[in-house]
């Protein structure tokens, strides 16, 4: 480089800085208020806009209602309870058919198959009582209740009410530090906790999002919605009489629910002041135009986005959670089964806390999908208590009809009201399954979120049942 | 009868074990945070400190010797002599009868400190949610880990900002400082109007005083009322009560034409139902993302805006903007400024 040449390029780097101290600081904004101008300007000659005033004003008289200060909460609980009632209600027939079909008929089916082929007795039990029959178990509690939940759902949001809640809910969340799209996040962790963590997308402030993610796991998912009812009516339900037993053991469930959704907004608030304190936030929230919502379209991407996804993730969780029930219930290790040596280890932990060492096994098993966390249990109780008049074999989960013959087992199992109680508050406090973590690593992409989505409700869970358990033996005695 | 001693003996134990945690992990006041304060006390952090201000010192005029070093780093006397044997043997500054002055290099590398510094302090401005009286204390342990490649980024991420979150400039990398035009609010006469472009942070106690006033870089200033006790000043058409001590860490530019007087301070906020209003200014204490988010919506000075539903307790409020209806907080729409339409007509009918 020659002189001459060094010299121009100083003078124009001279002359751009210099040009930059003039310009200043607020350049971005000029630019971008001479560019909203100008495109005003261009919009003003040539569009022509269609009077749509009786549109606006009966989405504004929608508003007034849903949004309104006396109707808008009770509208809100009272569609949240009708979304919750269809979605029980419908999802019990496709559920049984399916439970029927792929357990009871097709799994013996697959039995008789095998050993006509003769497959060894190890290849037999893994793939089809173990890898099938968690696959066929996790299928058919979960498709159909979120095959109607989550369509509902995309229906109240396409017809524009959800922007709505979050509308009414952000004072609430606001004040914990969060935002008001948390309220939708967490209705949509009711169904599954890993589709709550995708829907967390809808909220743009960075540290608002991760904050609904970290909580998400406190919506009871419906994967534990039926270990808390059954575990509920068995306990809860026995201690008063008959005529209202249903009654208390359901709100038992609920109130477990409810305090699902204060745990999750104290966390929230707690985690703001401490450890998200400095990430960056921003709000603003779009309500959009009321439409009529497009059922048949809505079906379609809610099946896809969300149902088959969630549920594909499901099955490969799944499967290797098969194999390993079957194989910790079969591997021996001198005189016992490894699930044996397992629960001999943690059963003194366990029962301090308030459960016991085939729970805790269950719920290391069940990671994958909470689903099979009862059938594991019944499978390991009796496995372990060597009841052979019951249930399907060794390794192979199973669960009862009755209800006070599952009851029976629970009690030969040693199991009192306290472990009932605590296993209801560890199954919605503990850590959330594999295929949240692996959604929740996806969307924050760091470990350092996806370890705490993990730490947080595990350590909450084992200290809230340790602080049960403990004041349960002071005031109640053993 | 066993079980119960053993189960008020977990329980004290479990309660004993938690205020532990709580005495290690609070934060500012644990174990923790204070271990990793005095871990920053290390030989390099304790030179560039050094060289900072010393150069601080030349820029302001006034004498820096062995004594001033040592109050400003909160080190013994002893331990300071060392230090500037060290920096000496380095090059980094010079002895003369007593009082220390800065080589060349030793100014390049301080610059550079400084550079990280203020650099760091914009990034957490704009770029995080990490409280104004924090943005020095956290810059001040930062300065020391920044790696030339992070330097680089970050500044091109900020878009090579020239200043500062309270105004400093900051020093480019080749290591030259930007000229400030700037005089002490002192110097504007009663009724003059001025803009904030420098409120100096240290020491924190002061900052933290104007911060709590409200005051902050991008203000449109007017004296009201001058005398020997205190200085009385309307910034953003909020009236302020100011001692001299604290008069004088703003500095301003003075505002010249009377177009470029901003006369309207009524935040957005305050906006009742049905109300049509026009956004007039956007305050500079929106920063950062925040800021650019309301300029995506198209929340620029001349947008209309309608505010039209509140929410529960009045917060956030839905409006109108460019034909979407959005929600805001209100801690947003305190920072906008607005004329209301009504006001507009008055002003017209006014001038004909």
């Amino acid at each position: 480089m020659d002189t001459k040449q060094f010299n121009e390029k100083e003078d124009i780097l001279t002359n751009a800085t210099r040009y930059r101290e003039e310009i200043g600081e607020n350049f971005y904004d000029t630019m971008l208020e001479s560019i909203y101008s100008e495109a005003a300007t261009i919009a003003k000659k040539s569009v022509r806009q269609r009077d749509d005033k009786r549109i606006y004003t009966l989405d504004r008289t929608i508003d007034r209602i849903v949004t309104s200060k006396v109707y808008g909460f009770p509208i809100m609980v009272g569609l949240l309870a009708v979304v919750f009632w269809i979605t029980i209600v419908g999802s019990n027939l496709p559920s049984d058919m399916l439970y029927i079909l792929l357990v009871e008929t097709l799994h013996p089916a697959l039995k008789g198959v095998a050993s006509t082929i003769g497959f060894p007795w190890w290849l037999d039990g893994l793939l089809i009582d173990g890898a099938y029959l968690s696959v066929a178990w996790v299928v058919s509690v979960m498709l159909p209740p979120m095959a109607i939940f989550f369509p509902l759902f995309t229906l109240l949001e396409d017809f524009g009410y959800l922007p709505r809640v979050a509308f009414n809910m952000d004072s609430l969340f606001r004040k914990a530090g969060a935002h008001g799209k948390q309220a939708l996040t967490m209705s949509m962790g009711f169904g599954c906790n890993a589709a709550g963590v995708i829907s967390t997308r809808v909220i743009d402030s960075p540290r608002e999002r991760i904050i609904a993610i970290l909580t998400n796991n406190f919506s009871l998912c419906n994967g534990r919605w039926p270990i808390l009812i059954l575990i509920s009516t068995i306990f809860i339900g026995s201690l008063v009489p008959a005529h209202i037993a249903g009654l208390v053991s359901a709100m038992a469930v609920v109130s477990v629910a409810l305090l699902g959704i204060v745990l999750s907004i104290v966390l929230s608030w707690f985690l703001s002041h401490t450890i998200l304190k400095g990430e960056a936030s921003t709000f603003s929230l779009e309500l959009p135009p009321y439409r009529p919502p497009r059922i048949l379209r809505t079906l379609y991407t809610s099946l896809i986005d969300r149902t088959i996804f969630v549920l594909w993730r499901a099955i490969l969780f799944a499967t290797p959670a098969g194999l390993v029930i079957w194989l910790v219930a079969n591997i021996s290790i001198g005189d016992a089964s490894l699930a044996d040596h397992f629960i001999r280890f943690a059963d003194p932990f366990g029962l301090f806390i308030g459960l016991n060492g085939i729970i805790l096994l269950a719920f290391i098993i069940a990671i994958p999908a909470n689903e099979i966390i009862i059938p594991t249990i019944l499978m390991l109780t009796v496995t372990t208590l060597g009841m052979h008049e019951v249930g399907a074999g060794t390794g192979v989960m199973f669960e009862l009809d009755s209800v006070s013959a599952t009851a029976s087992i629970f009690h030969t199992g040693g199991w009192t009201l306290l472990t009932g109680i605590n296993l209801m508050l560890f199954s919605l406090i503990h850590n959330p399954c594999s295929t949240t973590l692996y959604t929740i690593y996806k969307e924050t992409g760091s470990m350092k979120w996806t370890a705490l989505a993990a730490v947080i409700p595990l350590t909450l869970g084992i200290a809230v049942c340790f602080f049960v358990a403990q004041i349960w033996r002071l005031f109640l005695g053993g | 009868m066993e079980t119960m001693i053993h189960s008020l003996t977990a329980l004290s134990i479990s309660i004993l074990i938690i205020g532990m945690l709580i005495i290690v992990f609070f934060p500012e006041k644990g174990i923790l945070a204070r271990w990793n304060r005095t871990r920053k006390n290390t030989e390099r952090i304790l030179i560039e400190d050094a060289l900072k201000h010393i150069y601080d010192c030349e820029y302001n005029d006034t004498d820096c010797t062995l004594h001033s070093i040592a109050g400003n780093l909160a080190i013994s006397g002893d331990r300071t002599a060392k230090l500037t044997e060290k920096l000496m043997i380095h090059g980094l500054i010079e002895s003369h009868t007593g009082y220390i002055t800065l080589t060349d290099a030793g100014r390049s590398y301080a610059l550079r400190v400084i550079r990280l510094h203020r650099l760091w302090e914009r990034y957490l401005a704009d770029q995080t949610g990490v409280d104004e009286n924090d943005w020095h204390s956290e810059a001040e342990i930062k300065e020391h880990a920044i790696s030339p490649d992070e330097e680089t980024a970050i500044a091109a991420q900020l878009g090579n900002p020239l200043t500062d979150p309270h105004g400093d400039p900051i020093p480019s990398s080749s290591g030259t400082v930007m000229k400030q035009h700037e005089t002490p609010i002192c110097k504007l006469k009663k009724g003059e109007y001025g803009r904030i472009v420098h409120i100096e942070d240290e020491p924190p106690a002061i900052y933290s005083q104007l911060v709590a006033l409200g005051l902050h870089p991008g203000m449109q200033v007017r004296i009201i009322d001058q005398n020997d006790e205190r200085l009385t000043i309307e910034a953003d058409g909020n009236e302020c009560i100011l001692a001299p001590l604290f008069a004088g860490h703003i500095h301003i530019t003075p505002i010249h034409h009377t177009k470029d007087v901003q006369h309207n301070f009524q935040p957005l906020s305050s906006l009742e139902e049905g109300e049509e209003a026009q956004v007039v200014a956007i305050s500079r204490k929106i920063r950062g993302q925040q800021r650019r988010r309301l300029m995506d919506l198209g929340l620029v000075p001349g947008t209309s805006v309608t505010a039209v539903m509140k929410s529960v307790g009045n917060d956030p409020v839905a409006y109108k903007i460019r034909g979407a209806l959005i929600a805001l907080r209100n801690s947003q729409t305190n920072g906008i400024f607005i004329e209301r339409k009504e006001e507009k007509q008055n002003e017209t009918t006014k001038s004909m």
